[in-house]
């Protein structure tokens, strides 16, 4: 098979995951005990003619198929109907918020990659030396340390106590001298949320590089490469690094999961206005068309993210089997 | 006795086979040599014993009441909190329900993901791939939105159905080691030795393969423990939880509300978080090494 009929064939395979994913998503809706009509009403001592009304209008006295049915189709022409509650139309409520979780998840992204190489090449290099147990133990506590939590303690710490950060949000006014300026005080916004947000995915990814690091070191082209006198960083970085990072590309497409899962609670906590945040917004007061469709986006945003990886891996590994 | 009897037996065949505390036994002293393991089943026991004895060794009883919000001090190490309650004994009674959940929700997990994992693996064919494409599914959605969209659409906020959402969904990640491991293990020289003797499917399924299974399901399950009490405690937090059940969840819940006047609110019970996460993962990695597990999944 080639590279082409690979590709092909991964993004083919999305097409079922997709109707899987929408209809568990669905189901979970439609089997939860509890009336949406009821909810949204938010009475329970409502005359049974006012609910069949709201009923008709949501849709809801349609068979389940066919509700599932007119939500997918509509879904698919980029309409996921409008929140019960602010009566906004759900798709843009989602796409204003979707460039705040990308922004966040970009620049931890970013950051986790950077140090997680540097210090996986350190400790691998130097295999038992100072660096790599310091390293390893501070990778230790960074998956062992609930997200949430020092979510909490930096807040308290950097903002509260020592003031050097802002509280929450995204920006401290709109009118500023300069573009840079503007972009200065977003970035300090963006300092705690990102900070957090690594450093489970840090301690992960670094886990990953130093054990793939260690590897391919062991490998008999490396031993060669030092006998033909190349000097060590050379070695390091041209023939170990460009092999030990493959596995880790693999990697980095189920990032965008684990990020977007971390980011559900952390946008929450810094009032971030991006997607995560709304889904816990919306969950707590049971928004379910708008839970709906928000739950939607966020796995296609997945899917899209881990297609991505594979064709990645796909092009940067010719060894690869695609079977 | 019972084992010199069963060595006496066996002297014809002159196979030595361990016994089970003899093999026990190996895999503590091979756990024994690292110390971080040994610190973190420490931990980890000493976690257990606080949460069952809680109400011997916790300070104060369930009811008691003093001044509300006092600092850390002689009489309350921890500080008390927002109703005048004394923060390490509620500590001490949120270890029962956070442990609960952490090894209740696991428990499920396991069951579930062994059972998917090794009829996948037996079957192979439609059944293998329509439980593998369901399995992916589960895998790719990210755990804490699934969870919260899960969770709220139970009427009822309870701690036992937050470790139902997480058992029911968390499984696909164990059925995919254990379907990778079964298969390998099926062209195994050994089954194939057991199959050219004669033993049946369910003999080799549950004598040969499944025990030796068990050790990856080991490892992987002491390393799942802390995750999910961290998604309780993250799901309480996030308001979709049992106030009625005072996990651990439920005190960072109320300390948020005092974030800026009372820090030893928030502070005490996270650390409670870690060190028990702490140790479940020192735990695990121990046990990683000493039941010589690799991990083949994905």
């Amino acid at each position: 098979m080639t590279v082409r009929t690979y590709v092909i064939r991964r993004i083919i395979l999305i097409i079922p995951t997709f109707f899987m994913i929408t209809i568990l998503i669905f189901v979970l809706i439609h089997l939860a005990p509890g009336d949406p009509a009821m909810a949204i009403i938010g009475r329970h001592n409502v005359p049974q003619d006012v609910l069949k009304e709201m009923r008709a209008r949501l849709g809801l006295d349609q068979p389940i198929p066919v509700q599932y049915l007119l939500w997918v189709s509509r879904l698919l022409q980029g309409d996921l109907g409008k929140s019960y509650v602010s009566q906004r139309p759900v798709i843009v409520m989602i796409t204003e918020r979707i460039p705040r979780t990308l922004e966040l998840m970009l620049a931890a992204e970013l950051i986790s990659i950077t140090i997680a190489v540097i210090l996986g090449v350190i400790a691998a290099v130097k295999h038992y030396g100072l660096a790599d147990a310091v390293s390893s133990v501070g990778a230790l506590i960074g998956y062992s340390i609930p997200t949430f939590w020092i979510a909490l303690v930096a807040l308290l710490v950097f903002s509260v106590s020592l003031g050097w950060l802002p509280l929450s949000g995204t920006h401290t006014s709109t009118d500023f001298p300069s573009p840079f300026h503007a972009l200065l005080d977003h970035l300090s916004y963006l300092v705690l949320p990102a900070g957090v947000l690594i450093l489970g995915w840090t301690a992960y990814l670094f886990r990953m590089v130093r054990s793939s690091m260690l590897e391919v070191l062991g490998q008999d082209y490396i031993t060669t490469a030092r006998a033909k006198g190349l000097r060590e960083r050379v070695v390091i970085y041209k023939h170990a690094l460009r092999n030990a990072l493959l596995p880790v590309v693999t990697y980095l497409g189920y990032s965008i999961g684990f990020l977007l899962s971390g980011a559900a609670v952390i946008e929450y906590i810094f009032t971030w206005p991006g997607l995560g945040n709304f889904l816990v917004t919306i969950a707590q007061i049971r928004d379910y068309p708008t839970m709906m469709g928000t739950g939607a986006i966020i796995a296609i945003m997945v899917l899209v993210a881990n297609l991505c990886a594979d064709i990645a891996y796909a092009i940067v590994d010719p060894r690869i089997r695609y079977d | 006795m019972a084992n010199r009897s069963r060595a006496k037996s066996e002297e014809k065949t002159k196979v030595y086979k361990p016994s089970r505390a003899t093999r026990l036994f190996t895999v503590w002293r091979k756990l024994k040599k690292s110390k971080l393991a040994v610190a973190g089943f420490g931990i980890v026991v000493f976690m257990l014993i606080v949460a069952i004895f809680a109400p011997l060794v916790a300070p104060y009883a369930i009811g008691w009441t003093g001044r509300s919000r006092r600092p850390p001090s002689m009489e309350h190490i921890l500080g008390t909190d927002a109703s005048g309650r004394d923060m390490l004994s509620l500590i001490m009674y949120g270890a029962r329900v956070s442990l609960y959940v952490g090894i209740a929700a696991v428990t499920l997990e396991v069951l579930i993901g062994i059972t998917i994992g090794m009829t996948s693996g037996y079957f192979g064919g439609v059944i293998d791939e329509i439980l593998m494409r369901i399995t992916d599914m589960i895998l790719t959605l990210p755990e804490l939105p699934l969870l919260i969209v899960a969770v709220t659409f139970f009427e009822v906020r309870s701690v036992h159905i937050i470790v139902l959402v997480m058992g029911f969904l968390g499984w696909p990640y164990i059925a995919r080691y254990v379907r990778s491991e079964f298969l390998s293990l099926k062209e195994a020289t050994y089954v194939e030795a057991a199959r050219s003797m004669g033993a049946s499917s369910r003999r080799i399924i549950l004598r040969h393969i499944l025990p030796n299974i068990l050790s990856l399901v080991i490892v992987l399950a002491t390393m799942d423990i802390p995750w999910y009490i961290f998604y309780e405690a993250t799901l309480t937090f996030l308001g979709f939880g049992d106030p009625s059940s005072p996990s651990w969840g439920v005190l960072l819940e109320k300390g948020y509300l005092y974030l800026t006047s009372a820090w030893w609110m928030i502070t005490f019970p996270g650390l409670a978080l870690f060190f028990t996460s702490l140790g479940f993962n020192l735990a695990g990695d121990g046990l990683r090494d000493a039941l010589d597990v690799t991990e083949r999944g994905r």
